[in-house]
């Protein structure tokens, strides 16, 4: 990796698509600024994103990347790392793609705790399909699939990853640049699955959870004093259902990658030109 | 096939029913006898039927027969479910002494032998199957020697105490029946040859194949029958650098494995039924980002849940056509337990060339069945390895358009565009399930659709020109009846000739093991009187195809009891069809 690169490297020339005033801005120069600043280059870097409108910043972000179907940008990502341990492996897409046609990935994703770093722009709304309710809206967000609201609670995004049994999790906004990209930056120094959830607002089809309504709820964490080793202090303001919060919740200091654990420490994309020398050696388990 | 012998032992599932069979056909193959094994089980862990079938020979056996010499029976159901299969030779192992009371026919030899309290004296109740071992061996005159040596490696792991009592309670068997029966009016006499076999089913074939072939990543989700495959590969892959990963579902293993896949490794998933179904959203996005992976499909009975511990060959459509829009890919259909290692070579082979799905379909009865062969038929140093147009950093530079960007999906004239894996500077791209243009970015321009999708489906036409598509013959190559079949059929039609030949009755017999591409068969089909197309669905998957290929109508013999072809039922209905009407055009 080569010390000189800028987080412009990381810029595609294809011009986004978003509305102007897209949340997905902001998170998209976070992550580029981040992955400049934490030494990595397009080269070594792997981003896999969902699919939405939040989906579509692989296309407009330059790196090794795969834009996949709906919901399962997290098996493509563990599948990467997997293979190679040497390569930086990122995460993206919206709150429908990661907490609900995605839910089952992401829990598993976390658990597994897969060396990787995962930012979900978090717009409460389905935005690529025109404004339905996501697991994130509000009870009563009036939509076009959900008139009356969706009556169902949102799904508490950071709650399920602590209870999946994370050891990184936190919250950013998009609008607040320098705290959005340390955020994102020590989520992609964690050793382990590091999990941003980002309020990335939606101006076309959102006027509920907009960047005015976070500008004045939101409480930052650093300035509460709060300590992201600590578990239970961790356990109290993710389950806090009266603020938004940004900053790192909760951090594992023991947290060990999936890949170390299991022992996969090696490049797997070279191999023999033939079979392996010993070959003969599995034939030889069936006398 | 007077020297075949037949011998099963049946029981709850739960009872150790496989474990034993298992062990009794290591001990035939270590006595350089061939063998061939099938299993009858339910879809439950403990309780229903469940039975372990060998036919052994000293000649190459390849498909099971309706008969049974020997059969260890634990349970009364036993002996009933395989009446059909007994004969007046046969001789039925039981013990009289458990709570139920035998009904065997009076023309067939009982031997009662108190298995259970013979293996008390050897150390444990649990060895009542190996006390029956032994009974077996004396009454077929097999060397226990080689019982021996297969509960060594059996139990070796276990220390040589559960080894010495195991011995000593197959040895207690073979007395009993010694002192207490003289069996030998019943003519068995298993002879041995020096040969060494070894002894192994078509998913350890699979999992073996793709070891040679260099595959570094699997992920699956467990299915029957395709788990044995991640499990072989479990404990065995990390030896040579790779790991399996245990999904959440198949939806995540499909896409775990693209996701290596793209970085580079060689990487493959196996799944059956339902979950073939989950991972054929991927089918299209593997496609167009143009990802080498291999895709196996281990078919069991449908639709639905089915019947998931019973053979089927009905996948063939879904392997064919699976997937949203059209999907460029290979579908490869092994014929028999060797073809399952070396067609899976291929298979990873087909996948980096033309970086493409590659769907490598077997089915039930392969997977678990075990059969012998020379070690020689899995030869490693055969194995080749051609990773395609995997480019490095000095040829990255060849394929950079004005600005610098790698190109991807460059449009060849062969379909085929170059691949750099993360890690290759200057190499990074974009791939999307998006239509794209020759970088990977989204397009909906007409042009660039048009020369993407003609470009994936190029790389076919150049896969059809280059590679071999060609197919496996037996029998009378200048024969007027033509039989045609795919999967593990083929033993069983190889055998039935035997029988069809005592009848005066040539056939050829056509095995294919590419449904695509496929062989063109036009002229054989042409040459042929009579075209009989043989598989285990009830529509004829394959038969459409060869009708729609040769523009003519084929009989049919479909099976989809749920149980595998036997040679002599496949003879007897061959016969049928050809003197049966052709079908109607
Ligand atoms: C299997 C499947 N179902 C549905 C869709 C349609 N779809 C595309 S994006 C999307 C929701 C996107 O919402 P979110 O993840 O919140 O992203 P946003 O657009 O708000 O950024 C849906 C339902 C699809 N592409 N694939
Ligand atoms: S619809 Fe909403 S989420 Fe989508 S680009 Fe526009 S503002 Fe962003």
């Amino acid at each position: 990796m080569s010390s000189d690169v800028r987080f412009t490297d990381f810029k595609s020339d294809k011009q986004p698509t978003w509305c102007p005033g897209c949340g997905d801005f902001g998170t998209m120069n976070g992550m580029m600024k981040a992955l400049a600043e934490t030494g990595n280059d397009p080269d070594n870097t792997f981003v896999v994103a969902g699919i939405g409108c939040s989906g579509k910043i692989g296309t407009y972000m330059h790196s090794y990347a795969l834009h996949g179907v709906h919901g399962r940008a997290l098996p493509v990502a563990t599948g990467v790392k997997m293979a190679r341990p040497d390569i930086e492996v990122m995460a993206a897409g919206g709150d429908g793609d990661g907490y609900s046609i995605g839910a089952g990935h992401f829990v598993h994703a976390v658990r597994r705790n897969v060396d990787m770093s995962y930012v979900v722009m978090d717009n409460r709304i389905y935005g690529l399909t025109k404004g339905q309710a996501s697991p994130t809206s509000r009870s009563d967000f009036e939509t076009s699939t959900t008139p009356e609201g969706p009556k169902q609670p949102p799904v508490n995004p950071l709650a399920l990853a602590l209870a999946s049994g994370a050891s990184f999790i936190a919250q950013s906004f998009a609008s607040d640049a320098l705290r959005h990209q340390e955020i994102i930056q020590e989520a992609i120094e964690h050793d382990g699955f590091g999990f941003v959830n980002v309020f990335s607002p939606c101006v076309t089809f959102n006027d509920v959870d907009t960047y005015d309504y976070f500008r004045d709820n939101l409480v930052d964490l650093q300035d509460e004093g709060h300590d992201p080793n600590d578990y239970e202090a961790a356990k109290e303001v993710i389950l806090d259902s009266d603020k938004e919060y940004q900053g790192v919740m909760y951090q594992d200091e023991n947290s060990v990658p999936y890949h170390e654990k299991h022992g996969v420490t090696e490049d797997m994309s070279e191999i023999p030109e033939g079979a392996p020398e010993d070959a003969m050696d599995l034939v030889r388990e069936f006398y | 096939m007077a020297e075949d012998l037949n011998w099963a032992v049946g029981g709850e599932a739960g009872d150790g029913i496989d474990s034993t069979g298992k062990i009794f056909a290591q001990a035939l193959a270590r006595a350089g006898r061939h063998v061939f094994t099938s299993k009858d089980f339910a879809s439950r862990i403990r309780g229903g039927y469940t039975a372990y079938k060998i036919r052994t020979s000293v000649e190459e056996v390849q498909s099971v027969v309706d008969r049974l010499d020997i059969l260890v029976a634990l349970t009364q159901r036993t002996i009933d479910e395989n009446l059909d299969e007994l004969h007046e030779g046969s001789a039925i192992i039981y013990d009289g002494e458990r709570s139920w009371e035998a009904e065997i026919p009076d023309e067939m030899t009982a031997v009662d032998v108190p298995l259970k309290s013979l293996a008390e004296d050897a150390g444990g109740a649990i060895m009542r199957n190996i006390v029956a071992l032994g009974a077996a061996c004396k009454i077929t005159g097999f060397d226990v020697e080689y019982l021996d040596e297969a509960l060594e490696k059996r139990f070796g792991g276990k220390g040589s105490q559960i080894v010495e009592n195991n011995k000593e309670a197959a040895r207690l068997g073979q007395e009993y029946v010694e002192e207490n029966y003289d069996l030998d009016h019943l003519g068995y006499n298993v002879e041995t040859t020096d040969n060494d076999y070894v002894l192994l089913n078509g998913n350890e074939a699979v999992g073996m194949g793709a070891i040679a072939a260099g595959c570094r990543f699997y992920s699956g989700y467990p299915i029957t029958p395709a788990t044995s495959i991640m499990e072989y590969l479990t404990g065995r892959i990390e030896d040579y650098g790779g790991h399996v990963v245990q999904a959440e579902d198949e939806l995540s293993a499909i896409n775990m494995a693209l996701g290596a896949a793209r970085s580079g490794a060689r990487a493959m998933t196996a799944t059956s039924g339902a979950g073939i179904d989950l991972m054929t959203e991927t089918f299209g996005l593997v496609a167009t980002s143009e990802t080498p992976l291999v895709i196996a499909d281990v078919q069991r009975s449908g639709p639905s849940t089915g019947m998931p511990t019973k053979q089927e060959q009905g996948d063939l459509n879904m392997a064919l056509y699976g997937g949203h829009g059209e999907v460029p890919r290979f579908v490869i259909t092994p014929t028999s337990i060797t073809e399952c290692f070396w067609k899976t070579v291929e298979a990873f082979n087909l996948a980096e060339k033309y970086q493409t799905p590659v769907f490598l379909v077997s089915d039930l009865a392969m997977s678990v069945t075990e059969q012998t062969f020379p070690p020689e038929a899995f030869d490693m140093s055969e194995v080749e390895i051609d990773r395609g147009k995997l480019v490095d950093e000095d040829e990255v530079d060849e394929w950079l358009d004005e600005q610098g960007h790698f190109r991807a999906h460059a449009v060849t004239d062969d379909g085929v565009s170059p691949r750099a894996i993360p890690g290759t500077i200057d190499g990074a791209h974009m791939s999307t399930g998006l239509e794209h243009d020759e970088l990977g970015r989204r397009t909906e321009d007409q042009d660039e659709r048009v020369q993407q999708v003609d470009k994936r489906y190029r790389k076919v036409e150049t896969a059809q020109e280059e590679e071999d598509w060609d197919y496996r013959e037996f029998g009378d190559e200048d024969a007027d009846n033509l039989i045609l079949s795919w999967g593990s059929n083929e033993g069983a039609l190889v055998e039935a000739l035997d029988y069809l030949e005592e009848d005066g009755i040539d056939v050829r017999v056509i095995s294919v093991p590419y449904i695509f591409p496929r062989p063109d068969l036009s002229d054989e089909i042409e040459a042929a009187d009579d075209v009989i197309v043989v598989e285990c669905n009830a529509t004829g998957q394959f038969a459409d195809l060869i009708e729609h290929d040769a523009l003519t109508r084929v009989k049919r013999i479909n099976k989809y009891t749920g149980v595998r072809f036997k040679a002599d039922e496949l003879a007897e209905q061959i016969t049928e069809q050809l003197s049966a009407e052709v079908p109607a055009q």
